[in-house]
Order: structure tokens, then C-alpha cells, then sequence
């Protein structure tokens, strides 16, 4: 994979959750309930998709070509 | 990073926001999460061309980028007035904490006045090098404090976090929902103010300049655990939230108390347990404080004051970065004490100017067409916008985040005026856009 693909790549799949966190996107859990373990639908659907967000980055880094290169200086 | 991050505003804002607004304090976790991802791709960049052209300023580079000195003039300028806001967001969360620590024995101009004492003689001395153990050693500390105090809090109040959101929404129907009716937040200011925030974050002189002073291996791993920290914010909120109808909210002075006073007046917890909350939120402000103060007065003298005499001997310079740090600290105590806001809405209008770098930043690493007067004019255009719409208009048009308007302004100009004016000279402008991508 070249590097602009992947920047590419990093810079879509990161976009969504962010999206899913804002309005108007957002509305879809703008409410309290149902509650899901314990906490309101809100704050659940925050704290969930920022845990996807980890994930994906954790991913992202795995394939990343070059997060061996050395250092150019 | 980590550390610099964590400030008074995390520590006392969140719980304040979550006890007072409700369900928009929410925005503060999905920013922490989300404003340092792009620094996994500029930074590294940024890195690069800093470590080539030995750059160590958000002024310097733009000012390379554009030769232009009246953009490093700007910048030098702007930085210095966010981060007297900034600053006084640290300042007035540590004269709280002194202040309710101590059950009121020091006054707040005194614990403002101490946090000023304590700020300038860090800096003006040490400089940052003692900062980065501070650093992992508070990030460490806030985490353990944010949990074990947060939940503790919850469960005296309301026997369990379950518990705790079914009484608070049985009695405030809405509060959690943002834009609904009783919300203290639209649905347009929610979101333009995590914009905000999350364009705003990596603009930071002293967060920009950790690109330069990092291997890219690092910045791509502090990304890669950053996400956490946002997590270590939710038993914040939730204090805040458990506090709602138990304290009546003329019981403190200001909602961004909330936190101290629950630990020091409601719950019955041992001494050392006030102990290391007050050390954890002092070392908290106290880090971000000496960061902020110190690239303030780096961005101000290298921006500035280079470009007005041109002459100076390092030896000056030096000098008067070290003056820059007094009279930017005697700035923020001034606000601090004098001001009457909130410290997320303190901070919030510090964002809203030092988002209008973005265009120019932004530019400079992935553009070639972007020139000088273009940057220069929406500079100016955006934080005029933005302190408008902050400081001297009622409200602002359909309740978008004045920085976010001053940053529409911003683009729009940046856009238009380079497609109509030529680069006169603009040697970096392809190699900007080549190193490291």
C-alpha cells in the first residue's frame, strides 16, 4: 500500500465515527433511553463508538507502511 | 502529551458542564477522542520539515512557508492572546481548588496570585525540561483519581451509576438530550463547538511544537493510546451529573466547583484522599500553565518581536522571553480575577482564535496555491469574527461557535484571495508540500 492511499484510508474511516458523534448524524441517539448498561442511550452511544474509534486506530496502525521507516533527516 | 492535555479544565470544567448543562458536557469526551487523530499524519510532516529548516514555532512555520514576516507577526500576536485565556482557565481552576481546599482560608485572588508565583518562577527558571516527568506522573494520578474519586461519589450519592442516571432522568426529563426543550445547548452549537475544539487542539503552540521535538514512531503511538485519556473523563461527568438536585447550585459559587465541594463538604472521605485530588488537579493545571506560558512568550518573541528588530543578540532575546513569561502570567491573573466566565467558556474563546491557524497550517503542508496575503487576510478577518461574535455581539447567527464563523470567514478569504493572487516568491511552497507524504 503507498503511503496516500493510506492516508487516505486513515482519514475516511475515522471520519464516520466522528460524524455518528455530531449533528445531524447525532440525532439518531440524541435520547436517554434505552438505557444500556446502565448509562443512557446518549452517553452510551458516546462512550461506544469513542471504544470503535481506539479499535479502528489500533487497526489503522497495523497496516500502516511505514511506521517502521527511519527517520529522515 | 498526555499530561500537557489534562488541564483544570478537564478536572473542574467537565464535572461543572455535566452538573450545570447536562448531556452538552458531552462534548468534551468526544473531542479529547477525536482532536489528536490528524496528528498521526501532520505530525510526523510537521516534524520533518521543522527538523530540516530548524524551525521550532507555529510562527516560524508559516513564516517560512509564506516568506512572509507579517504572517509570523500575526501569529506571534493571536498565540499570545489565546494563551492569556488559556492561562486563565489554569489559573482560576487552581485558585478554586486552593480556595476549597483549604475551606476557604485562601481567599481566591490569593490562590490566583500564589498559581501566577508558582507559574513564572517554573518557567522563567526551568524551562520545560522538568515537564515531561511531571507529566507521566500526573497522567497516572488523574487517572486513578478520576475513577476511584468518581465512583466513589456516584455510589455515596446514588448507591450505583445505574441508579444515579434513573434519578436524574426521572427528574429532569431532557437533560440529557441536547437541543430538547429546558436543553442548555442547541443542536448547532453542540456541534460547532466540538468542531471547534477538535480543529483547534493540534494548532496549540506548544502541542504543534511537540511535532518538531518527536520522532514520528512516537507521535503515531500517542495517537494510538489518546483515546484512552477521553475515557478516564466519564466518571468526571458522572460526578457531575450525580450532583444534580442533591446540591442546589446557590450552595457554590460556580458551577466549575462542583467537584472540590462535593469532595470536601458532602462525602465524608479521609484526609488524604483531599490530598491527592487537590495535588492531582494543581499538577494538572500546573503542567498545562508552564506549557502554554512558555510557548506563548516563544511564539510572541520568535514571531514578534524577531521580525520587528531584527538585530536582537540571543542573549536579548532570551531576556525578553523571560519578561514575556511575567507579563503574560500578570495578563491572566488579571482576566482571572477580573473575568466573570466559566472556565470552559474561557477556554472555548481562546479555541475560537487559535482555530483561525488552521487555514494557513493546513495550507502550508498540502497546498502549493495557497499564498501570503491570502493567509494573512483571513487570519486577521477570522479572529476580528471570532472576538465579534465573542466579546461584543449578543448572540451569534444561528448559534454556530464564533470561532467556528471566524473560521468560515477565514476559508472562504484564504480560498478566494489565492486563487486571484500570485505567490511572489514561494521557494518552500513545493517542498512543504513533499516532506514526509
Amino acid at each position: 500500500m503507498t503511503k496516500q492511499k493510506f492516508v487516505k484510508i486513515y482519514c475516511l474511516s475515522l471520519t464516520i465515527p466522528f460524524l455518528l458523534l455530531v449533528f445531524p448524524l447525532f440525532s439518531i441517539a440524541n435520547r436517554e433511553t434505552p438505557f444500556i448498561i446502565g448509562l443512557p442511550f446518549s452517553v452510551f452511544w458516546v462512550i461506544f463508538w469513542i471504544v470503535v474509534t481506539f479499535i479502528i486506530v489500533l487497526f489503522l496502525y497495523r497496516i500502516d507502511p511505514d511506521k517502521d521507516e527511519k527517520e529522515v533527516h | 502529551m498526555g499530561g500537557a492535555v489534562f488541564s483544570a479544565f478537564s478536572f473542574l470544567g467537565a464535572p461543572g458542564w455535566a452538573f450545570s448543562r447536562g448531556a452538552p458536557a458531552l462534548y468534551i469526551i468526544t473531542y479529547t477522542a477525536f482532536a489528536i487523530l490528524p496528528w498521526y499524519i501532520i505530525g510526523p510532516k510537521i516534524g520533518a520539515i521543522g527538523r530540516k529548516h530548524n524551525i521550532y514555532t507555529v510562527a516560524g512555520f508559516l513564516q517560512l512557508r509564506y516568506s512572509s514576516r507579517v504572517i509570523a507577526m500575526i501569529i506571534g500576536i493571536v498565540a499570545l492572546l489565546a494563551s492569556i485565556q488559556y492561562l486563565a482557565t489554569q489559573m482560576k481552576g487552581m485558585a478554586y481548588i486552593f480556595n476549597i481546599m483549604t475551606e476557604g482560608r485562601i481567599p481566591f485572588w490569593l490562590g490566583a496570585l500564589l498559581s501566577y508565583g508558582i507559574v513564572v518562577v517554573y518557567v522563567a527558571t526551568g524551562g520545560l525540561r522538568a515537564a515531561a516527568w511531571s507529566d507521566v506522573f500526573q497522567g497516572i494520578l488523574m487517572i486513578v483519581i478520576s475513577w476511584t474519586v468518581g465512583l466513589t461519589i456516584v455510589n455515596q450519592l446514588h448507591d450505583s451509576v445505574p441508579n444515579m442516571f434513573r434519578n436524574l432522568t426521572q427528574d429532569n426529563p431532557g437533560f440529557l438530550q441536547i437541543g430538547a426543550e429546558g436543553s442548555t445547548m442547541s443542536t448547532m452549537a453542540y456541534t460547532t463547538t466540538i468542531l471547534v475544539s477538535t480543529i483547534g487542539f493540534l494548532m496549540w503552540p506548544h502541542l504543534f511544537s511537540k511535532s518538531y521535538a518527536t520522532k514520528a514512531r512516537t507521535i503515531k503511538k500517542t495517537v494510538l493510546v489518546y483515546p484512552m485519556f477521553a475515557l478516564f473523563l466519564i466518571p468526571l461527568l458522572f460526578v457531575g451529573f450525580s450532583a444534580v438536585n442533591v446540591i442546589q447550585s446557590n450552595q457554590i459559587g460556580s458551577p466549575d466547583e462542583i467537584l472540590p465541594y462535593l469532595i470536601t463538604t458532602v462525602l465524608t472521605l479521609p484526609g488524604w484522599v483531599y490530598g491527592l485530588v487537590g495535588a492531582g488537579a494543581l499538577a494538572a493545571a500546573m503542567s498545562t500553565a508552564d506549557a502554554i506560558t512558555h510557548s506563548a512568550s516563544l511564539e510572541f518573541t520568535d514571531g514578534l518581536i524577531r521580525n520587528v528588530k531584527r538585530d536582537l543578540s540571543s542573549k536579548t532575546t532570551l531576556l525578553i522571553m523571560r519578561i514575556g513569561v511575567f507579563v503574560i502570567g500578570g495578563l491572566a491573573y488579571f482576566i482571572t480575577v477580573f473575568g466573570g466566565q466559566g472556565l470552559i467558556a474561557l477556554l472555548l474563546g481562546a479555541y475560537g482564535s487559535i482555530v483561525q491557524f488552521a487555514p494557513g497550517v493546513y495550507g502550508a503542508l498540502y497546498s502549493k496555491k495557497i499564498t501570503a496575503p491570502a493567509v494573512i487576510t483571513g487570519l486577521i478577518s477570522g479572529t476580528v469574527v471570532n472576538y465579534y461574535f465573542q466579546l461584543v455581539a449578543d448572540a451569534p447567527p444561528l448559534d454556530i461557535n464564533p470561532g467556528i464563523l471566524g473560521l468560515i470567514v477565514n476559508v472562504g478569504l484564504v480560498i478566494l484571495i489565492s486563487a486571484f493572487s500570485q505567490g511572489k516568491e514561494m521557494p518552500m511552497a513545493e517542498e512543504y508540500r513533499k516532506i514526509g507524504s
